[in-house]
């Protein structure tokens, strides 16, 4: 017999875990409904200061949200949204004994590959429902728009690489659901500050050529990174 | 093809296994490997299915001069365990389409149909694996593990929940493997099974 190559195994993987996604609807579910009460207290909360001022340092009036304090909202969001559901693959295929197979059948690039298609197809959907209701709701402008979609996207490619990487090692360990949180903090945070810089370059007015491509880049570099660090490491973690 | 377990041996933590295991499985054999439960038969078969790194020694597979390593030792195991489970969200004919497609086959209708046969599914695949009694949900673990007619057949401890009929499906498993001059390793204690190999490994705790 001769050996399936990674990509198709990581695609039948993929198409497995969308169909018994479609099923039980566990991960969506949980991120859905984390996301949907997060965005309603938020827009309650933002209603409630909306047309009220400060000075700022230099005595200049300034709204209580500004749009890129409002993007910096929406993205602690879809973190949030995004660890509370992202790690379900990997947990319940431990938890419920299907990963012994999956070790058998499949490298552990494959099974890495299809796990982050199917988080990165999750939280995708997930970004385009949350993202215009958001913008809906709290009044948030896009700024600029050559600039915001590659931010989102390449924000949401960083957001689920990590998510995955998280998840796969918070699987192997007993604990998983505390663990979830703890492991992706340190990376969360250097991920957060780079989206945080790239997201501020929407609304700035003095945005050079050179600063577009040092966060944007920093960014979508940072993304490949973890994405290319996990699958070299990844079979540290998957294999016993 | 042949299956050398040399020097095997393995721990978890301070307790040591089994040391100094040596055995030679030749093509066309099933080789039986028995011992009082916490020997580490399951763990043998694990180290053999190249699902865990053995503490000492190795347990290599020759198709020619050279060891089977990597994807295409993958390719060439099938392997049933109590530990292993397959999705209960999905059919019988879903799981054994997906794991035949992680093998690289085609699984149309007939293929499905004809795998759950063999098996003594034939009319269950559209029924969720959750609803199998344990006998059937066994039977669907056998059937995957024979996907693609794999060289070398582990089975630990097969015959659990197995019906007389199921037990015959067992007996064919292996002469399948016999006649295609495959391995098989079959971990039991039950001495109706004992007496369907032709090589026996005692596996005694350290």
């Amino acid at each position: 017999m001769n050996s399936m190559p990674w990509h198709k195994q990581a695609a039948a993987l993929w198409k497995k875990d969308i169909r018994a996604e479609m099923r039980t609807r566990v991960a969506t579910g949980s991120m859905g409904v984390f996301a949907l009460s997060a965005l309603l207290l938020i827009a309650l909360s933002m209603l409630s200061v909306k047309g009220v001022e400060y000075r700022d340092a230099l005595g200049r009036l300034k709204p209580a949200w500004d749009d890129a304090g409002k993007m910096a909202l929406l993205w602690t969001l879809l973190c949030f949204a995004a660890f509370t559901g992202l790690a379900h693959p990997f947990v319940h295929e431990e938890e419920s004994g299907t990963s012994l197979a999956l070790r058998l059948y499949m490298s552990a690039e494959a099974v890495y590959a299809g796990k982050l298609l199917f988080n990165l197809t999750t939280l995708a959907a997930m970004m385009l429902v949350i993202t215009p209701a958001y913008m809906l709701l709290t009044g948030m402008n896009t700024g600029r728009l050559i600039l915001f979609f590659p931010i989102m996207i390449g924000g949401c490619f960083g957001l689920g690489s990590v998510a995955t990487v998280v998840a796969a090692l918070a699987a192997k360990a007993k604990s998983s659901g505390a663990l979830f949180g703890a492991i992706g903090l340190p990376i969360l945070v250097v991920f957060l500050i780079l989206l945080m810089q790239a997201a501020h370059l929407c609304y700035a007015g003095n945005a050079t050529p050179i600063s577009i491509v040092k966060d944007v880049g920093g960014l979508v570099s940072f993304g490949v990174m973890i994405v290319a660090l996990s699958a070299m490491l990844f079979h540290f973690i998957w294999d016993d | 093809m042949k299956l050398h377990l040399h020097n095997l041996g393995h721990r978890y933590g301070a307790r040591v296994l089994f040391r100094g295991i040596e055995h030679t499985a030749a093509e066309g054999s099933v080789t039986i490997v028995t011992g009082p439960n916490g020997a580490g038969k399951s763990t043998l078969l694990r180290i053999a299915a190249d699902l865990l790194l053995p503490w000492e020694g190795s347990a290599l597979l020759y198709q020619t001069s050279e060891a089977v390593t990597g994807a295409q030792r993958k390719m060439t195991t099938g392997y049933v365990s109590p530990e292993m489970a397959l999705y209960s969200e999905f059919t019988g004919a879903e799981n054994l389409a997906f794991y035949a497609r992680l093998r690289g086959l085609q699984p149309d209708n007939a293929f499905l149909r004809s795998a759950l046969e063999k098996v003594g599914l034939k009319g269950r695949g559209r029924d969720r694996y959750a609803d199998y009694s344990s006998g059937m949900k066994q039977r669907l673990k056998i059937a995957v593990a024979q996907l693609g007619e794999p060289m070398l057949l582990l089975l630990d401890e097969p015959g659990t929940n197995l019906d007389r009929s199921g037990a015959e499906i067992l007996q064919e498993a292996l002469q399948e493997v016999r006649n295609r001059k495959g391995i098989a390793l079959l971990a039991t204690n039950e001495p109706d099974e004992e007496l369907w190999g032709d090589e026996k490994i005692c596996v005694n705790a350290v």
